[in-house]
């Protein structure tokens, strides 16, 4: 790269010139078609001795019950007819390799950590013990057992409660509503979740994610293993819907700080409006100097944190502003919330404003395509969607593009304060 | 392996260099000598309210954040009862405007009535999300003055109590920046696609011309030997008993931190550890239970906390507790066992090693340890622990009367 020069004597009042990011490249990972219909994206050219695989199971909280849908993901490796849940751990210990299983309403993600020389033979146990489960009546017990123990601990928590009865609300009447309760976990049926492994995971799989300089050979006994999986490829399902709009409170006795929950359905990557409205949600509240926490937090000193979020989903893309703030700041922070709505419906964002945001997303996006496993994540944002690495050249190209004028527009389109479902606990 | 340059200014900012020719972004990591450790006793959660008035704007420079933002970048800082670190994120190009920005906090600060208003205010309400308003979150206020009696560690990062952060004064404030915020005081580290000599021209120009100032030898009272066995026994509205048996261990860089890590894992891993396959599966006297160590510069502790289940007491708990460590001490880890921790640790350091921000971090954090070099070393210095070592190290460390134990009552059904 080409070096600055600095001047001689240093004017501390002066800031330093400011160059622009004019291009980002974005690579693809190699693709496999596995012989049952799914892919398999294989990174790369790390130049380290790590590697990971992830395996996208269609298996999320809302494609069943969803308390056996937790289950089932809690005691994938639990027990062979020949293992138990100990020695399995043990032989992953063996080759020093970490896995963790991460459940969101669409999809079940099960991740292998490994060094590179040792990820086949993780993997394998993993198989072996995936393919193998029995879900033992006693494995089973415990885990309800610890679940129900830690569920009653979440519940004092004025977060969880907030968060709970937001999506309960948001997505009332659809799947995506259904939750567990701490009654159900006496009914956790062994035999249901027996049919949801035999049906979301040995026959779900999705799509699987590699990356680690693995030989072509360790390749192949990959794909061969893989293959033995029937796969779920199905279409995406875009999801409409309306909630009913308005505020409730839970009051909790004795709580200091009120969880809070502002949001309405949106969308996700595939729609039109999504680039230009990341911008306006990244000024409202999705950066440390945002609106939000430039008022509520380094003005007013109501909370520790506020944000604003688009959360997605494969079929759907909500937004919502989340906090905790003093019990008796809460109506307070309402107000404030609702003054920025208008202000973004009302006031154009100014020049300065608009240029410092879009040249945050800039440097943020340059960040999210720094190395193969940050590469790799993009990517699989995208395709997930049935998008490709393309969607960044246009997200690029749109966030320069987007002006005040846009702006306002979104705002007053998709900013009204009795349009949000307002949660709050505590 | 991680490769770094090292040079010092004449002010006495030590800065560390470390090439990554494949990173489009630059890290700048800044810590400062200065933890919770060095508060007085009755102006605590000090360091931490001044790590937020670092981001209230400096001499020349009114608001910290916007510029960097606007360079495509991003910085945050936490404090601990050791350090203080500040670190920024930013595309490479942009470089100068972080080194402008850290040097001119640097510098001075722009102290206003206003910020420090508002922070109190923050900090207070980030008091009462971790600590206040969570099931168990004042567990470590109370563990920490029964563990230590002596040292500062006896109170946490956030404070004492919510008042010393409500009393705080401009002139309390100013006089802590005057103490700790110096060249000679902090540990600059670059990470990025960059030449030496451009880092030193660079860390020169901004930094070069800040005053030297006497660093202030640290003299805190050490933790004597605890003697006799400490417990305390509170009540909160959770749903479940609660226990921390917190035990005397050694310092960061002492044989003991290495020694007291690798058996952490070993009776606390989920699954496998002695704790769980004894104490949660076979006589189901907890719903959850693990071992870990704070790991903290000065003494630290080892700790055995989880949750009792329902029907099961903290008395029963204790009963099985101390033979199941008496047993253990009694037994030699087998070889493979070892090496199998060993390869654990060594995976789990290579995907933490990827991170530039880590690097950069434990890079700064080592050489304020003495020297960044010893990051090179950590990987042999738990190859080269024997089964013996760890036995013996069992015997020494699981020693009721240097435990200290917090026991959390339920009150709610």
């Amino acid at each position: 790269m080409t070096q600055q020069t600095l001047p001689t004597v240093l004017d501390r009042n002066i800031a330093p010139q400011l160059r622009p990011i004019n291009h980002i490249a974005f690579v693809a990972p190699a693709i496999y078609n596995l012989k049952n219909g799914a892919k398999l994206f294989w990174r790369n050219g790390l130049q380290n001795e790590t590697s990971k695989i992830e395996l996208h199971f269609a298996a999320g909280s809302a494609t069943g019950d969803p308390l056996t849908a937790s289950l089932c993901a809690g005691l994938l490796i639990n027990g062979t007819a020949q293992k138990t849940a100990k020695q399995i751990q043990k032989a992953l210990d063996a080759v020093g390799a970490y896995y963790d299983v991460s459940l969101s309403q669409e999809t079940t993600v099960v991740t292998l950590y490994a060094l590179k020389d040792q990820l086949l033979k993780a993997y394998q146990i993993f198989h072996e013990s995936l393919f193998g489960a029995t879900f033992p009546p006693k494995e089973l017990q415990e885990l309800v057992h610890e679940r129900s123990q830690k569920f009653k601990i979440q519940q004092q928590k004025v977060s969880f409660l907030a968060q709970r009865f937001f999506q309960r609300s948001l997505f009332a009447g659809s799947v995506y509503a259904q939750q567990i309760q701490l009654e159900d976990f006496q009914n956790a049926d062994r035999t249901a979740i027996q049919a949801f492994h035999e049906q979301h995971y040995l026959k779900g799989l999705k799509k699987v994610f590699l990356i680690g300089d693995v030989s072509e050979d360790t390749l192949g006994s990959f794909q061969d293993l893989l293959n033995l999986f029937e796969s779920n490829t199905k279409e995406r399902k875009p999801f409409e819907w309306q909630p009913e709009a308005g505020a409730t409170h839970i009051e909790q006795e004795g709580a200091l700080q009120s969880a809070v929950r502002i949001g309405r359905p949106l969308f996700n990557k595939t729609h039109p409006d999504f680039c230009a409205f990341s911008v306006l949600n990244t000024i409202l509240g999705d950066y440390f100097g945002s609106r939000l926490m430039s008022n509520i937090r380094e003005d007013k000193g109501y909370t520790y944190g506020i944000g604003s979020h688009i959360v997605e989903n494969n079929n759907f893309g909500y937004f919502v502003i989340g906090t905790e703030v003093g019990v008796q700041t809460r109506t307070a922070t309402f107000i404030e919330i609702q003054k920025e709505f208008e202000r973004l419906q009302t006031e154009l964002v100014t020049d300065a404003e608009l240029e410092l945001v879009k040249s945050y997303l800039m440097g943020q996006l340059l960040k999210s395509a720094d190395g193969p496993y940050a590469m790799l994540d993009l990517f699989a944002n995208v395709e997930t969607l049935g998008l490709d690495l393309s969607f960044y050249d246009r997200y690029i190209a749109e966030i320069k593009a987007v002006d005040a004028q846009k702006l306002q527009a979104l705002a007053q389109r998709y900013l009204n304060w009795d349009q949000m479902l307002i949660i709050s606990a505590g | 392996m991680i490769h770094f340059e090292r040079f010092t200014l004449d002010n006495g900012l030590r800065v560390l260099f470390h090439k990554e020719p494949a990173t489009p972004m630059a890290v700048v990591n800044l810590v400062y000598d200065v933890g919770a450790r060095d508060e007085n006793p009755a102006q605590t959660g000090f360091a931490h309210l001044f790590e937020h008035l670092m981001f209230g704007g400096s001499v020349h420079i009114p608001d910290f954040d916007a510029p960097l933002q606007a360079a495509g970048g991003q910085s945050n800082a936490f404090t601990s009862n050791d350090i203080t670190n500040y670190y920024d994120v930013l595309p490479a190009h942009n470089l100068d405007t972080a080194l402008w920005l850290e040097s001119d906090r640097m510098l001075s600060l722009a102290f206003t009535p206003k910020s420090l208003e508002v922070q109190r205010q923050v900090v207070i309400e980030e008091f009462k999300q971790r600590y206040l308003n969570q099931p168990y979150g004042d567990a470590w206020l109370q563990l920490r003055p029964l563990a230590y009696q002596k040292h500062p560690y006896r109170w946490a990062t956030i404070g004492k109590n919510i008042k010393h952060i409500a009393d705080a004064t401009m002139d309390d404030v100013r006089a802590f920046f005057q103490k700790h915020y110096h060249p000679g005081n902090a540990v600059l580290c670059i990470v990025g696609n960059f030449e030496l000599a451009d880092i030193q021209q660079k860390v020169q120009h901004y930094f070069g011309d800040i005053p030297a100032q006497t660093k202030i030898a640290r003299q805190l009272p050490q933790e004597p030997t605890q003697k006799r066995f400490r417990q305390k026994v509170i009540s909160r509205k959770v749903p479940a008993d609660s226990f921390y048996y917190a035990f005397q261990m050694g310092k960061r860089l002492d044989n003991d931190y290495y020694l007291a890590d690798l058996l952490s894992d070993h009776i606390g891993n989920e699954k496998t550890g002695l704790l769980f396959t004894e104490l949660q599966r076979k006589k189901r006297l907890v719903s959850e239970i693990t071992a870990y160590i704070t790991g903290s510069i000065d003494n630290g502790l080892f700790v055995i906390t989880g949750k009792i289940n329902p029907n099961r007491t903290l008395m029963e708990l204790d009963d099985a507790l101390w033979p199941l460590l008496e047993k253990y001490k009694a037994k030699k880890m087998s070889k493979p066992a070892l090496q199998q921790l060993i390869l654990k640790l060594q995976t789990a350091k290579a995907f933490q090693d990827q991170g530039l921000l880590s690097r950069a971090m434990n890079l700064s954090f080592f050489e304020l340890l003495g020297d960044a070099a010893l990051i090179n070393q950590e990987s042999a210095r738990f190859s080269s622990i024997q089964t013996a070592d760890l036995q013996i190290y069992a015997q020494q460390l699981f020693d009721k009367d240097r435990c200290a134990l917090l026991q959390i009552q339920a009150q709610l059904p």
